[in-house]
């Protein structure tokens, strides 16, 4: 890749509390736009703390990180305003509408009035939600919830995505509706950077992906250099076997 | 602002669609209210004229003392005498039994010859008392002695409270005293009369010169009469305004353990305008919880006989006074769902410490009435704070500068629980270990 990075990581480190190794070991990165850059990796490996910092959730212990030229320490406020998140939880209010929960998060963005009524018709209408908008959300499916708490990361049009586990636990229709979309909006000119266990929608999806063990990068690159690096092996899920190793992880 | 007034309109949502939440909130503290002024109302004895408590009594001596005695219980209008079981006169031995079994709280025998022991021994001492004034022939009572003082035997239920027994106690002494002086006084007067002719009896009996009079003094002009009803419902409106701990811990534990807290704090909004929204909209319940109440006091107590709720006359220094509780109370609540880890956590504890600081803050016993360690101890619990300042309002009749010193308490109570809240998600969240 070439260019200007949109997100620069420079040796982020996490150490929890009490823990006695480091969640994320002193990574550097650079993201570029447009990309969809995908961090895989097995449970505990440092993905969701990773994601966590850079939407500056909580601190890094080392380490900096610097999204579209602004430092994260300094600027998290602005950082924020163009940054999309989209939890591996259903985040949402369970006795809020679909509409009402939509509506809350638009507010949060700062959008209120007709600009947010339009943009939350919109993409009910894409996700195939309108007629279940004014239902509460402990009434929907889980690939419905799912559609939901996507839109809620994608209202105010950011110019970074992040998506952590974003198909989890859902049915192929709503999985298909979900990864076009991302691709479609991908070409419009967001920046996704996604978490998966799915090697193989990550293989599909993403034009580079990294992965992280015991919060360290194993590999880096484009699926298909990765392939090319591997020949031996023939699907990315397999190279991360052999990489990651077989012991199941907590 | 219009951030926090979408918080806001998100939490009452959120609390509207709970139905069994709302319920707790509004439905149960005016049960209470309702339940317990019913309950003591005979204590403070203004809802009925009915005697509450039944006494069984045995009277073996069927002369003036049992007579009398019995005639001060019926007359105090606080207790029914009971002298026949099956239509049959009780026996000392029925009356004995029947207390053990707790059928009754309380028995009373005046023994056989108590009146004619008492008599004899007033005349004694009047006829003593004048011989040393030269008066009578002393020689007559030489070798006449006091006769051995008879025992009225009073039988208590063993659950009848220490405060109780002594007020009945008092109630059968005073009863006696009385009878006593009056029959000293006809005797002196009878004697006098016998032994020197030309005294002439006062045509008045004896008349009490100690005359005891109950007033309540109030900040305002009319007297406020003390009642279940101005005790009950500030107690139970602070101890529902605290029960907010519940929802409000809830509110927080879910928005975290969902998921929405960690959406939310990717998002351009501060943590204190999402704790402020929260504020906002549990002050405004509170400040409703407390119109319920109030308007229970006023509407609903009455219809069940009991006295309608009457509001002191200054009505900024109450809703100052709610004000401040309900910011205490919700500050606490927020408190207490930042600090605890689990929903379980959060409401045992939440429950828990507000029956605690309640009991400790005399909303149940009043504090006069516990031991000075505990006195010491209630003066730290905001509950306390909170009735004391409502009691200057209800009882006597306070205004603004009366509650000063409890809202200032509660207030800053407020403070410092959103300061540690604060520090507490800083330093100690999850989120940010």
């Amino acid at each position: 890749m070439s260019g200007q990075p949109l997100i620069e990581i420079r040796d982020l480190t996490k150490i929890y509390k009490g823990a006695e190794e480091p969640a994320v070991n002193s990574i550097s990165l650079d993201i570029f736009p447009n990309e969809i850059f995908g961090l895989l990796g097995p449970n505990g490996a440092g993905k969701t703390t990773t994601i966590s910092i850079l939407c500056g959730l909580f601190p890094a212990t080392k380490g900096s990180v610097m999204i579209d030229g602004m430092d994260s320490h300094t600027n998290l406020e602005k950082i924020k305003q163009i940054i999309g998140v989209v939890p591996q939880d259903i985040a949402l209010y369970p006795t809020l509408t679909g509409r009402e929960n939509l509506a809350f998060f638009g507010n949060m963005y700062g959008m209120y009035g007709s600009e947010l009524r339009d943009k939350i018709n919109h993409y009910l209408h894409e996700f195939g939600l309108e007629k279940h908008a004014n239902k509460t959300v402990n009434k929907y499916s889980g690939g419905m919830k799912r559609r939901v708490n996507l839109i809620a990361g994608l209202l105010h049009d950011p110019k970074v995505l992040f998506l952590d586990e974003p198909t989890v636990g859902i049915d192929v229709q709503s999985r298909v509706v979900i990864l076009e979309y991302l691709k479609e909006i991908n070409k419009k000119g967001v920046t996704i950077i996604y978490t998966s266990h799915y090697m193989e929608e990550a293989e599909h999806l993403c034009t580079r992906v990294a992965i992280i063990d015991r919060g360290n990068i194993i590999a880096l690159g484009n699926p298909n250099e990765l392939l090319a690096r591997h020949p031996e092996f023939k699907n990315l899920e397999n190279i991360f076997i052999h990489l990651t190793g077989k012991d199941m992880r907590d | 602002m219009k951030k926090y007034l979408s918080v806001c309109r998100k939490e009452m949502l959120l609390l509207i669609r709970d139905k069994s939440g709302l319920a707790m909130l509004f439905i149960m503290p005016v049960v209470l209210i309702v339940i317990s002024s019913l309950m003591q109302e005979s204590g403070w004895g203004t809802l009925t004229k009915d005697p509450s408590v039944q006494v069984l009594f045995v009277d073996n001596d069927l002369d003036s003392l049992g007579m009398r005695i019995k005639n001060g219980f019926n007359g105090s209008g606080s207790f029914e005498v009971v002298d026949r079981l099956n239509q049959r006169p009780i026996t000392a031995a029925d009356a004995k039994n029947a207390v053990k079994k707790g059928d009754y709280l309380i028995a009373i025998v005046v023994p056989k010859g108590a009146t004619s022991t008492m008599r004899a021994n007033v005349r004694l001492n009047v006829a003593k008392t004048l011989a040393g004034f030269g008066v009578g022939n002393p020689m007559l009572l030489d070798g006449i002695v006091f006769r051995d003082s008879v025992n009225v035997i009073i039988y208590f239920d063993p659950t009848v409270k220490r405060t109780f027994k002594n007020a009945l106690i008092s109630s059968v002494r005073e009863n006696y005293y009385k009878i006593q002086t009056e029959w000293v006084f006809a005797t002196f007067n009878k004697e006098l009369a016998m032994q020197m002719p030309l005294y002439k009896p006062p045509r008045e009996g004896f008349r009490e010169i100690l005359q005891f009079k109950e007033e309540f003094p109030s900040f305002r002009e009319v007297e406020l009469i003390p009642n279940s009803t101005q005790h009950n419902v500030p107690a139970w409106t602070i101890f529902a305004m605290f029960f907010i701990v519940i929802p409000l811990t809830q509110s927080l534990i879910q928005e975290r353990e969902g998921g929405s807290l960690f959406r939310l704090l990717t998002m351009p909004v501060s943590y204190m305008t999402l704790l402020m929204g929260k504020v906002g909209v549990y002050l405004m319940v509170c400040l409703a919880q407390t119109v319920a109440m109030l308007l229970a006091g006023i509407l609903l107590l009455p219809l069940f006989g009991l006295p309608t709720l009457v509001l002191g006359d200054d009505i900024l220094g109450l809703f100052l006074m709610t004000t401040v509780v309900a910011l205490a109370s919700v500050g606490y609540g927020l408190m207490i769902g930042t600090i605890a880890k689990t929903h379980q956590q959060a409401a045992a504890f939440g429950s828990i410490s507000v029956i605690i600081l309640a009991a400790m803050g005399g909303l149940w016993v009043p504090i006069y009435l516990m031991p000075p360690f505990m006195r010491a101890v209630s003066l730290i619990s905001p509950l306390n704070w909170a009735i004391t300042g409502y009691y200057s309002i209800f009882l006597r009749g306070g205004s603004l500068w009366q509650i000063a010193p409890q809202a200032i308490k509660l207030f800053l109570f407020f403070l410092s629980t959103v300061f540690i809240t604060g520090i507490y998600y800083r330093y100690k969240s999850p989120m940010n270990n």
